[in-house]
């Protein structure tokens, strides 16, 4: 009798358990969703604070030139496609010209970052040897000096080397790590990473190249797409370095061409400006969109063979 | 070396896409090469690149490369080549800058060509004195201006505004704008706020008697001189019949931003050369008046220079450049081509020739210089070194004038002082 | 003598590249301007030494130089901290394996991809204008605001609000940072451990680093920044010098007045004032910045 009796109170009482937990589940659920809705919501209107700078952006470069000062409203009163199809042709040589440049000059660019950068983070992050602290003092102090008053002494240590006028200034240093930023960036994600992986590779017999080459490259990778973007993105919106160094207009680069537009004494042409400006944007976004990939995917075990 | 051996290094890809944008003409044609470095917007590089193409035709020796940015960063570009003595041959110069590139000796002079291979012998003589320092020509006038009240003739007719625009007063001036404000109850102002245009202010000191600076480069413009500028704005200011103190503060702004453009006054202060531009980005049509006189008062308005060719010091060729600049300002086909973009010629053959293809607003700008010629007054002395820096001060000390926070009374003697001092500091 | 070699060899052939951009391109231009510093050069005469005028003129008599730090000291306490909360605060929101995380991502960036164009700057100056959006907006709420962008005591929150709009950059390397640290080869690494301590270990402390390296590099940056003022006031800093951030002023001094001397001497002090900040980060990072693993 009494077996039967525990029995049932014992299902009874597993019974409310489960009901409890599912209804405990399903409120956590729902809190969850909630939480995710509201986190949704939350992001989409930061997003359109975000953007909308950027709708302005575009839509004025559809807009007639006397619109674009006078009035606030996003909404052109007439949609113009001419800012962008003359704009393409509007300078004495044609956007193709200096999207061609920008592509030769930020394609060299971003591969000498990578390479002479992550060979210089790797020696200061990883490797001993004499006056590491020193040269790493001389490294950040590079970055902290404001680049207007080596220009001109800069510019002349070009001039005599015959440089003036084409592209080596503006590729060479970056075959050279000129831009500390980058191999501070690398330094940092470089000493996140186990120092076991090295001793192993070491007690194996591994020389410090293939270290660098077959363990921390491989598992850099977030630091290495981010470099990459960033990089991109700075020589191409660069415009000093071409300023000075760059004569001819053949050669200009796309935000060097974009300053063409702008006369402060005479006429200008915003609209046109505008629209090659959003032009301008196209290939850094794409860029971007593929590279992002490359600093969320998770770290493949395969680096560990 | 020749250029084109350096940029062959860069890469095959570059300069397959880069040959097609190369000119038809072989350059290694040409064994002599010349440099011309100017600031534009893509109608003036158009119009550029054009009369190069001209001059190469005619002259196959030379080889000319056209160098340009905007103006913004043209004298960053400019400081540069020329501290690594790296100057182009041919340099567009500005009333600004003239001074400090000519007293630190950038620039060459021109003298010893006038007559030999640069005929300027009937050009108006007057426009030319603008490039005179120390009694040497050191830049050639390429295009002739004045100051002008840009005004907004639509806003005039509906307020029934007909006062002499070339001979009225600032009496004139400040009763228009009161009568505009009312008339549109406050849509539009009657004027820009002006109290930080020095180069308004540099007419009103003339007009007193006085110059801005002396012969010897020391500020003599005085207290109450700025004070009563200042005041004048204040007063009006306080009426409402000028433009908000908002937008007065932002500085150098592009002309896209100006009262006349963007339709919240009715007047600004402008060139004559830019009224092409300006009617380019304003809604309703534009007219020219002259800045208002005082009554009684010197003629403080003058025609000056829009911009300058001069000679650099890095000029390699002389006889190229020389041969260059001569065109620029006799050549038929040349000066068709470049037209009134930068001001009116100084050759009175050159202007007959253009006479005809005016467009309506660029004769407008040629009807306005005419009637101005008989109440402007001489060309001011040249500035000395910190002109530019006392320019900047005027600016930073009228804009708490503007925004209320001092009596222009007391700015005004703080400014003399700063100006002064400046001054001192830059010799 | 041998025993150097060996030992350092590697090192320094990998910092060869570093090596050589150094001492062929920086070193000489770094120096000059060193020596600039203690000259007059107006760029187009050669330069005159003299001595110690510079630095004194700067500390005793020059109004507008105490003016510049003060204008660019409270940028840098105030840019600093708003982007990097921003930036963290949304790269953590980011980071918990949304399904749309990289269209949000992208959205976030492209701020910061128009970096400081000129037509931003337009844009600022409308938006931040008496009848600009802004204001439209706060009055749907009954505020009644002023010029933000040319009352000078306002005008320099408009660009601390454009430093926090491009967060973008700091919030790529957050996010970088808190997925790239390889989980599983830390699980590997460890012998044993208690689950809660891991977690901490695993995130928290390897997030520290990342937040040193961006708030080093933000400082710098913020400390240096030259182009989004620049284009904001036409280049002057007005109005009365509420923008007249350090490396603006420096710019007019270099190449509008012709003081390219003056201008060396204030690009050292500068130099001087981030490095002691950097230094300090640097000496405090060994308190509370943990590298995982690291044995010096």
């Amino acid at each position: 009798m009494k077996t039967s009796a525990t029995d049932l109170d014992l299902a009874i009482q597993v019974d409310e358990a489960a009901r409890v937990a599912h209804a405990l589940k399903l409120r956590r659920d729902r809190r969850e969703r909630n939480g995710r809705i509201l986190k949704h919501v939350f992001l989409i209107g930061v997003s359109c604070v975000m953007l909308y700078p950027l709708f302005w952006l575009l839509a004025s470069s559809f807009k007639p030139e006397n619109e674009i000062f006078g009035s606030l409203t996003l909404w052109p009163s007439e949609f113009r496609f001419d800012n962008y199809t003359e704009g393409w042709n509007a300078l004495p040589k044609s956007f193709t010209v200096f999207y061609v440049n920008s592509a030769i000059v930020t394609g060299l660019s971003v591969i000498g970052n990578l390479v002479s950068c992550s060979f210089a983070a790797y020696a200061f992050a990883r490797l001993q040897f004499t006056g590491r602290s020193f040269f790493f003092a001389l490294m950040m102090m590079t970055l902290m000096i404001p680049y207007h008053v080596v220009l001109i002494p800069q510019y002349v240590q070009f001039l005599r080397l015959g440089w003036v006028d084409t592209y080596l200034p503006l590729v060479v240093p970056r075959f050279l790590a000129s831009d500390a930023f980058f191999i501070f960036l690398m330094v940092q994600f470089f000493r996140q990473l186990p120092r076991e992986l090295d001793e192993a590779a070491m007690i194996d017999g591994c020389s410090p190249f293939k270290i660098y080459w077959a363990i921390i490259l491989p598992l850099s990778l977030p630091a290495m797409g981010t470099a990459a973007i960033f990089s991109l993105i700075w020589v191409w919106e660069d415009f000093l370095a071409p300023l000075i160094y760059l004569n001819d207009i053949k050669s200009y680069t796309v935000p060097l061409a974009l300053r063409l537009f702008l006369d402060q004494e005479g006429k200008s042409a915003y609209g046109q400006m505008f629209a090659m400006s959003v032009l301008s944007l196209v290939p850094v976004v794409i860029f971007f969109v593929l590279f992002q990939k490359m600093i969320v995917r998770g770290i493949a075990t395969s680096g560990m063979k | 070396m020749t250029k084109l051996t350096r940029r062959s290094m860069l890469g095959a890809m570059g300069a397959a896409a880069a040959a097609s944008a190369f000119s038809a003409i072989p350059a290694w044609a040409a064994d002599r090469s010349i440099r011309h470095f100017w600031w534009g917007n893509p109608e003036r590089d158009k119009r550029t690149f054009a009369v190069i193409d001209v001059f190469q035709k005619a002259n196959p020796a030379i080889e000319v490369s056209g160098e340009t940015i905007g103006w913004g960063d043209y004298w960053t570009k400019m400081a540069t080549q020329t501290a690594g003595r790296n100057m182009a041959d041919l340099v567009q110069m500005d009333y600004r800058f003239l001074f400090e590139y000519v007293r630190r000796g950038a620039l060459l002079p021109l003298d010893e060509h006038i007559g030999k291979s640069l005929m300027i012998a009937d050009f108006d003589q007057g426009p030319l004195e603008g490039g005179k320092v120390d009694g040497k020509l050191y830049a050639l006038n390429i295009g002739s201006n004045s100051q002008v009240m840009v005004h907004n003739t639509r806003v005039f007719q509906e307020a029934g505004i007909d006062a002499d625009l070339i001979n009225w007063t600032w009496d004139d001036f400040a009763k228009a704008c009161e009568t505009i404000t009312a008339k549109t109850n406050g849509a539009v102002k009657g004027s820009d706020d002006l109290s930080l245009m020095i180069e308004t202010f540099e007419s009103w000191v003339r007009q007193n008697g006085r110059e801005f600076y002396d012969a010897d480069g020391k500020v003599t413009a005085t207290v109450d001189d700025v004070a009563s500028y200042w005041q004048f704005w204040a007063d009006l200011r306080e009426k409402g019949a000028v433009r908000d103190a908002d937008k007065t503060v932002i500085l150098d702004p592009p002309i896209a931003e100006s009262g006349i453009a963007v339709g919240d006054t009715a007047m600004s202060h402008y060139w004559s050369n830019q009224l092409v531009g300006i009617q380019a980005v304003a809604k309703d049509k534009i007219g020219a008046a002259m800045v208002p006189h005082k009554a009684g008062g010197k003629p403080g308005q003058f025609i000056k220079p829009s911009m300058f060719m001069s000679l650099s010091r890095d000029a390699k060729d002389t006889d190229a450049a020389m041969a260059y600049m001569n065109a620029w300002v006799n050549d038929p086909e040349t000066t068709a081509i470049l037209g009134l973009e930068r001001g009116i010629p100084c050759s009175p053959k050159v202007r007959a020739a253009l006479a005809p293809n005016l467009t309506e607003v660029e004769k407008m700008s040629v009807d306005y210089f005419e009637a101005i010629q008989s109440r402007v007054g001489p060309l001011p002395l040249p500035a000395p070194k910190g002109a530019g820096e006392v320019r900047d001060a005027f600016m930073r000390v009228g804009t708490d004038v503007v925004l209320g926070n001092a009596q222009a009374a007391d700015a005004a003697t703080a400014f003399i002082e700063e100006a002064q001092s400046i001054v001192e500091r830059a010799q | 003598m041998r025993r150097f070699f060996a030992r350092n060899a590697p090192a320094y052939v990998f910092l060869l590249p570093w090596l050589i951009g150094f001492f062929l391109l920086a070193l000489g231009p770094i120096l000059a301007s060193l020596y600039l510093s203690f000259t007059r050069y107006d760029m187009v005469n050669v330069p005159e030494w003299v001595g110690l005028d510079n630095y004194v003129y700067m500390f005793t008599r020059d109004r507008r130089f105490w003016k510049a730090l003060d204008v660019t000291f409270t940028y840098v306490a105030l840019a600093v901290p708003a982007r990097l909360i921003m930036a963290l605060g949304v790269a953590m929101l980011l980071d918990k394996g949304l399904r749309t995380i990289g269209l949000y991502r992208a959205i976030f960036y492209l701020p910061s991809l128009l970096g400081a164009s000129i037509a931003i700057a337009i844009l600022w100056r409308q938006l931040f204008a008496a009848d600009g959006v802004v204001n439209q907006i706060m009055a749907t709420f009954g505020i009644q605001g002023a010029s933000w962008i040319t009352n000078p005591n306002t005008s320099l929150y408009t660009l601390v609000i454009l430093a926090m709009w491009q967060f973008g950059s700091p919030m790529l390397i957050f996010l970088a940072g808190l997925r790239g640290i390889p989980r599983d080869l830390y699980e590997a690494a460890e012998i044993d451990g208690t689950p809660r301590w891991r977690q901490f270990t695993r995130i928290t402390l390897p997030l520290l680093a990342v937040i040193f390296f961006n708030l080093v590099l933000q400082t710098i940056d913020a400390f240096k920044t030259f182009s989004s003022a620049f284009i904001i006031s036409n280049g002057t800093g007005a109005p009365a010098d509420s923008l007249l951030f350090y490396t603006v002023y420096l710019f007019n001094e270099a190449f509008k007045f012709f003081r390219m001397g003056y201008a060396s001497a204030l690009a050292w002090v500068l130099l001087i004032i981030i490095a002691v900040f950097t230094a300090v980060a640097f000496f405090t990072s060994k308190y509370w910045v943990h590298y995982e693993n690291e044995r010096d």
